[in-house]
């Protein structure tokens, strides 16, 4: 199996690495910056594509980690030249287009993945397990947490453009939609509030959601593109009917390291991470690609993307508007 | 000065009496109890005076009187009290209904004497920091809270604590009054909505009364913050509950627990966890502040017309909660009664 993977940077640069731990070959790279390309290549081999077009007769899958905005047509790309597909997260900027690439995917007979990687974090499995295997009771109220500083870029900020990325509540927050989705189960109903500075190299972006869920669980969740650098926190807690999982990442740190250093600054994208022997990334490629050459199990589909989006545009119009809103299904 | 408590139907009598015991030149005159044998066995235990009557006690001419009776039986004796003459610390939440709140306010009034809202976390050591350094501007503009106040559900601690009728609701209508005041303190009463949703799963089978709660507050002036009121920590759990804030502001992240100066005991017979508080004992400072505003002749820090604002969150959110739209409240609240 030949991958190819658009976009080189802080994504494409993770899905390099999970890929080539993984019997398939990674085939090359779609990048308009050509540095970051060549490093990649030399690391991982492969060829330089000046676009999408131009790699699918190469590649079996197509692995899409550009900014959300592109995402769409790249997918459609991919699949009229009837390629599997893996597409970072959100799956698409709006719904219509997360509609259509489902749609198209299903016509070309192509697999379409969304990479919710939080679903593969193992504190985050843990916890579903425990909540699957009944050990806290029926699921009452879901409380997660996402807060870190707003990433940056060196130049063309889309993270910060509302347009191209939807925001922090459509970058960063979408994954407790998801998680708060897998554990709590389909979402009936939404009211968030959010405080996001409409200059676009604002440093303030900030939302507290409240979720209701079909069987009455109530769900918080609050993503922050707001703190000071380097700051990454992540927090969990599930409480049920029979007790309370609770997850923190700053009390709950293996290692904390606080140095003098000189001129040091803090990463354009935060990462989070607990030492581990594998990183969750590359988890979650390996699980693709069994999914993708063995037909084997994968544990989030592009259904669960198309509803997480739902679930963070259903936010954003709360948020704008001031009114609960509900989904339908 | 002498001090009484009417009714020791609600858990903090118990911590109150040893806050009035500890100040110095205040006699503890004893307490009263409409429920005879809560009376008799709460008087053994804590050694206190049983005054076999409300009137009894009142007749005894104490300078204060601690209200600890049911959330919905507060009312007949703030006016008990009053109409003797005797400033009044009554526990929170104030009452149940609006008409009742409203009632005891112009009853204190007409009588002139103070009614004092039992809102201990005012005089937390850790939340009157916080609010020194919001009042020196150090946080900058504050954009919004993220606030919990969970707890235990209580009906081991008492049984009325989960009915209805007395407790006026379960799970919200027990912890939104505590970060309701705190937001009224810090921020003052311009709120314009409520949105919660509520619901019954944990504790389903025992109680009948909202056991989960989440709530969007929204102010008037763009400030928003959410409270989570549910009995969520489970009856094993180390300790009651507690209350934590999560401020987000101009300069930043500001990250509160006031409850979190434990010790971490590990005992190995008999077998146990246990978290053991050092931290400073906001019940005295509150009781405290009851017999020196009493003293001094002057109002308390927190007013009955406290308690009727964090009550109107409180309604706000049930009626939020039954209608599934947020509720405005500007419109309800009056401060005037």
């Amino acid at each position: 199996m030949r991958v190819g993977i658009v976009g080189t940077g802080f994504m494409g640069r993770t899905h390099a690495a999970g890929w080539a731990e993984t019997p398939a070959v990674i085939a090359g790279f779609v990048s308009k910056d050509g540095a970051t390309a060549v490093s990649l290549q030399n690391q991982y081999g492969g060829h330089i594509y000046p676009d999408v077009d131009s790699m699918v007769a190469d590649v079996d899958v197509v692995d899409i980690c550009t900014p959300t905005f592109l995402h769409h047509q790249m997918a459609l790309q991919a699949a009229a030249a009837g390629k599997h597909i893996v597409c970072e997260k959100p799956l698409a900027r709006t719904l219509a287009q997360a509609q259509e690439m489902m749609e198209a995917c299903d016509a070309a007979g192509v697999k379409l993945l969304v990479a919710h990687v939080v679903r593969f974090f193992p504190e985050y499995v843990l916890a579903k397990q425990k909540v699957e295997s009944g050990e806290v009771g029926k699921t009452a109220v879901i409380r997660l947490k996402r807060g870190t500083f707003q990433p940056k870029k060196a130049q063309d900020n889309w993270f910060v453009d509302f347009e191209k990325s939807g925001g922090m509540m459509l970058d960063l927050m979408i994954h407790d939609f998801d998680y708060a989705r897998w554990i709590g189960g389909e979402v009936v109903q939404v009211y968030a509030k959010t405080i996001r500075n409409t200059d676009t190299e604002a440093d303030v972006d900030h939302g507290l959601a409240i979720l209701t869920h079909a069987d009455g669980t109530i769900s918080h969740v609050e993503g922050s593109w707001a703190y000071p650098p380097p700051l990454f926190r992540t927090r969990l807690e599930i409480a049920g009917d029979n007790g309370l999982i609770q997850f923190d990442s700053e009390k709950m740190a293996a290692i904390n390291l606080h140095l003098h250093e000189r001129g040091a600054d803090a990463p354009d994208v935060p990462l989070p991470g607990s030492p581990l022997d594998e990183s969750p990334y590359t988890t979650q490629i390996k699980e693709f690609y069994d999914y993708l050459a063995n037909d084997g199990a994968v544990r989030v589909t592009a259904v669960d993307g198309y509803k997480a989006l739902q679930i963070a545009l259903a936010a954003i119009e709360s948020s704008q508007t001031g009114q609960p809103i509900k989904l339908g299904h | 000065m002498k001090i009484g408590i009417m009714s020791v139907a609600h858990l903090h009598a118990e911590a109150y009496i040893g806050n009035v015991r500890a100040i110095p030149d205040v006699e503890m005159i004893g307490i009263a109890d409409d429920n005879a044998e809560r009376g008799q066995q709460f008087a053994a235990q804590f050694d206190a005076h049983l005054f076999p009557s409300y009137d009894a006690l009142l007749a005894e001419k104490p300078d204060g009187v601690l209200i600890c009776a049911e959330n919905a039986n507060h009312r007949p004796l703030v006016e008990m009290a009053a109409a003797a003459g005797v400033h009044v610390l009554c526990e929170k939440p104030l009452a149940t209904t609006r008409a009742d709140a409203q009632a005891m306010i112009a009853a204190c009034r007409d009588a002139g004497v103070t009614l004092m809202t039992a809102f201990p976390m005012r005089f937390s050591a850790p939340l009157q920091q916080l609010k020194a350094r919001l009042d020196a501007g150090d946080l900058g503009e504050i954009y919004c809270l993220n606030t919990t106040n969970q707890g235990q559900m209580p009906i081991a601690h008492r049984a009325w604590f989960v009915d209805k009728t007395l407790a006026g609701g379960g799970a919200m209508m027990d912890h939104i009054v505590h970060l309701a005041d705190i937001f009224n303190w810090l921020f003052g009463r311009e709120l314009a909505s409520v949105y919660a949703q509520s619901n019954r799963i944990m504790h389903a089978d025992t109680v009948d009364v909202e056991t989960g709660g989440l709530l969007m507050l929204q102010y008037s002036d763009g400030l928003f913050m959410t409270i989570d009121s549910s009995w969520s920590k489970p009856l094993n759990y180390p300790t009651w509950g507690g209350l934590t804030m999560e401020i987000v502001s101009e300069r930043g992240l500001t990250v509160l627990d006031a409850f979190s100066q434990n010790l971490n005991v590990h005992q190995q017979n008999p077998a146990g966890n246990q978290w053991a508080y050092w931290g400073s004992d906001m019940n005295q400072a509150m009781i405290a502040e009851f017999v020196n505003a009493i003293r001094e002749g002057r109002e308390t820090a927190v007013s009955g017309e406290d308690g009727l604002f964090a009550l109107e969150v409180v309604l706000a959110a049930y009626e939020s909660a039954e209608t599934n739209q947020p509720v405005a409240v500007s419109s309800q609240y009056s401060g005037e009664t």
